[in-house]
């Protein structure tokens, strides 16, 4: 038996699988499907769950509504997504020459630049964007330095009221998402073989083809890694926005909080986040066909 | 908030230091010094040896669970909320083992509704003599059957009069240009939607789509000048002098005005929101004998008088304000003589209170979705 048991590799492997296979049962798989069951239910005026089987809270969501078109819904969609957009093409400019010149350093202090980059996340989410607030709020730290240098030059002041502003949210999401992308971009440049460069320097070509021809492919992997760690997520935060942005907005994630909180509509609430799914299952297969899998998903 | 989270985070640290300092082995010093804890009147009979509280964030003193724990000898677990719809969203959930929760009027009804909390025992709890008759058999629980009031207090206009010349006098007064980009608003659909309402002459909890639909198009206009939404702690900003006026609550005013003498509480010519915080002792609670003792100890006045320090709201509690008098002149002035805790009689007369909407409540939510998302 115990003989069997060594040869049959197929048993070692599911056993080892299993823990992880109960896992995504338990914390994926069940409250899915609790979710799509309770998106095509009602609630009473209490707010209970009634499970029928309506199409109505997605007819709603995509803008059908009794009284005609309605794009409330598919707006705040929209604004999560070019949010979300934004974020990651502002940390991609930001992350691949930060990473370049760490790939690029030598070895022996790569690690320690790596180490600098990761220094932030030691501290809570939460604190980092408050510390955010402190620093562009209207007697925040970057006023005062702003005042101190007009008061130098003698010149005249109001400070900017930098905070609550949606430039302010766009500063916090690149600040908080920006590790996220330099790592994987950094395994993958740091990766390409040096006989590559000289290979291409060798067949004449100059510094801006060999960026082009061989880093810039040969670091998609990371990039397309960076963007699936940096747009998915981004997609439906709301804490930044609600924090920097004061609160002025809707986003993605507000709604579907409200819906299970203030509103007491958790079919709506579930409809929200499937139609989120769906949309965000969508683009990022859409992306990974367009430009390759992230392999350094795993090694980021 | 903020400034509140340095000096915790600085509390944090000594008490790091301090752990360290004595090597985790001798904190028997320190608990000799605590021993002034007043004796319980009356003592109950209590077999628990735990209590499981879910309340709201900052409300209740330190020194009071402090106490409780030592006379009593039961730990206290406190998990606390923010909203009372996370409240209820986690109680409705099932599985939750609390003892004692404290939401505010209008989910009380709704509480009661879904089965949610159990009637209270009156002859076990002697210290509902204490209580202000002003805030017993209010509409949401007509005898206290479920309830017991715990703090009370207003949503109504804050201003600091140093950066405003003119200060507002209604909440239609809102509306005033001059206002933009100056404002906070709390983040709470039903107050400010509410309040909208009122500047339209209609009630505060009307079910009405026409009604609800004018105040969208009105509020919609408020918002584009609403510099910031809070409900967490908008004194913070007004301090800060991130916004000049807008519309919080009591404690917040009363915090706020300690730090700025300048920010003034006006109560508008519509009538102020009022709320009331409660106690109840949810269904299937563990340790119903610790909970009362907790109500009794906890609420009794040389305990409760710590609120007018800490958490300085409408106190329903004659003990405590008695106690006060007598032996902290200089707190009791102070609540008595503030407009912002000792709210006028002639203020709770024209005052609201918001009710549950029950079937209108998603209506209420497309509202503010609409004049947020829009």
């Amino acid at each position: 038996m115990i003989q069997s048991f060594r040869e049959n590799r197929r048993l070692q492997g599911f056993l080892l699988i299993l823990p992880t296979l109960l896992v995504m049962l338990v914390m994926l798989v069940l409250p899915l499907t609790l979710t799509v069951i309770t998106s095509f239910g009602q609630r009473d005026a209490d707010g209970n769950v009634i499970y029928t089987f309506t199409l109505e809270n997605y007819w709603r969501l995509l803008g059908f509504t009794e009284t005609g078109w309605d794009d409330l819904y598919l707006g705040i969609l929209m604004r999560s997504l070019w949010l979300a957009v934004q974020t990651t093409v502002i940390v991609i400019l930001m992350a691949y020459p930060l990473a370049y010149f760490i790939a690029r350093a030598p070895e022996k202090r790569r690690n320690f630049l790596l180490f600098l980059v990761l220094i932030p996340l030691w501290t809570n989410f939460i604190i980092r964007i408050y510390a955010w607030v402190m620093i562009l709020r209207g007697q925040g730290v970057l006023n005062s330095a702003l005042g101190g240098v007009a008061g130098l030059l003698s010149i005249p002041f109001t400070p900017f009221d930098f905070y609550p502003s949606q430039g302010a949210v766009l500063v916090g999401m690149v600040y908080e998402f920006l590790p996220f992308m330099i790592l994987p971009i950094y395994t993958s440049l740091e990766k390409i073989e040096p006989n590559l460069y000289e290979a291409a320097a060798d067949l004449y070509a100059n510094a801006f083809h060999t960026f082009w021809r061989v880093t810039v492919p040969l670091s998609m992997p990371g990039v397309v890694a960076g963007t699936i760690l940096t747009f998915v997520p981004v997609i439906g935060t709301f804490v930044v926005s609600d924090i920097l942005g004061g609160r002025q907005v809707i986003l993605v994630g507000n709604l579907v909080q409200r819906q299970f909180l203030d509103a007491r509509n958790p079919p709506f609430g579930s409809a929200a986040s499937i139609i989120l799914l769906l949309m965000t299952l969508a683009l990022t297969l859409y992306y990974t066909r367009r430009f390759g899998l992230g392999e350094e998903i795993a090694a980021g | 908030m903020t400034g509140r989270f340095w000096g915790g985070l600085m509390v944090v640290v000594l008490v790091a230091l301090l752990v360290a300092a004595c090597g985790g082995g001798s904190a028997a010093p320190a608990q000799e010094a605590t021993s002034a804890c007043p004796e319980p009147n009356p003592r109950v009979e209590v077999t628990s040896t735990e209590l499981n509280l879910f309340v709201w964030t900052e409300y209740i003193p330190q020194a009071t669970i402090d106490c409780f724990e030592e006379v009593y000898g039961i730990t206290v677990n406190k998990d606390e909320y923010s909203s009372n719809e996370e409240m209820y969203a986690k109680l409705s959930a099932g599985g939750a083992n609390y003892d004692l929760v404290q939401p505010t009027d209008y989910i009380v009804a709704l509480m009661i509704r879904q089965g949610l909390l159990q009637e209270l025992d009156k002859s076990r709890l002697p210290i509902f003599a204490q209580l202000d008759p002003n805030y017993l058999s209010l509409p949401f629980d007509p005898d206290n059957k479920y309830t017991l009031p715990y703090q009370a207090g207003t949503d109504a206009i804050v201003v600091n009069t140093d950066a405003v010349e003119t200060a507002p006098q209604s909440f239609a007064d809102l509306w005033n240009p001059d206002y933009a980009g100056r404002l906070v608003m709390l983040d709470d659909s039903r107050a400010i939607i509410g309040m909208t309402l009122l500047t339209l002459g209609y009630d505060v909890n009307t079910t009405d789509p026409a009604q609800l639909e004018e105040a969208k198009v009105k509020l919609a206009e408020l918002v584009k000048g609403v510099k910031l939404f809070d409900s967490d702690s908008p004194k913070t900003a007004l301090i800060a002098g991130d916004v000049d006026l807008g519309i919080t609550w009591t404690g917040e005013a009363v915090v706020a005005q300690r730090e700025v003498p300048a920010i003034e509480y006006i109560y508008p010519t519509e009538g102020p929101i009022l709320w009331q915080d409660n106690y109840a002792i949810p269904t299937g609670a563990p340790h119903i004998d610790a909970a009362y003792a907790w109500l009794n100890y906890s609420l009794q006045g040389d305990n409760f008088w710590r609120m007018l320090d800490e958490f300085p709201y409408t106190n329903p509690n004659l003990a405590a304000l008695e106690f006060a008098k007598a032996n902290h002149p200089d707190l009791y002035d102070a609540y008595i003589n503030s407009n912002i805790t000792n709210t006028p009689a002639d203020v709770l007369k024209r005052g609201h209170r918001i009710q549950d909407v029950g079937a209108a409540t998603p209506l209420y939510d497309q509202v503010w979705t609409e004049v947020k998302g829009g």
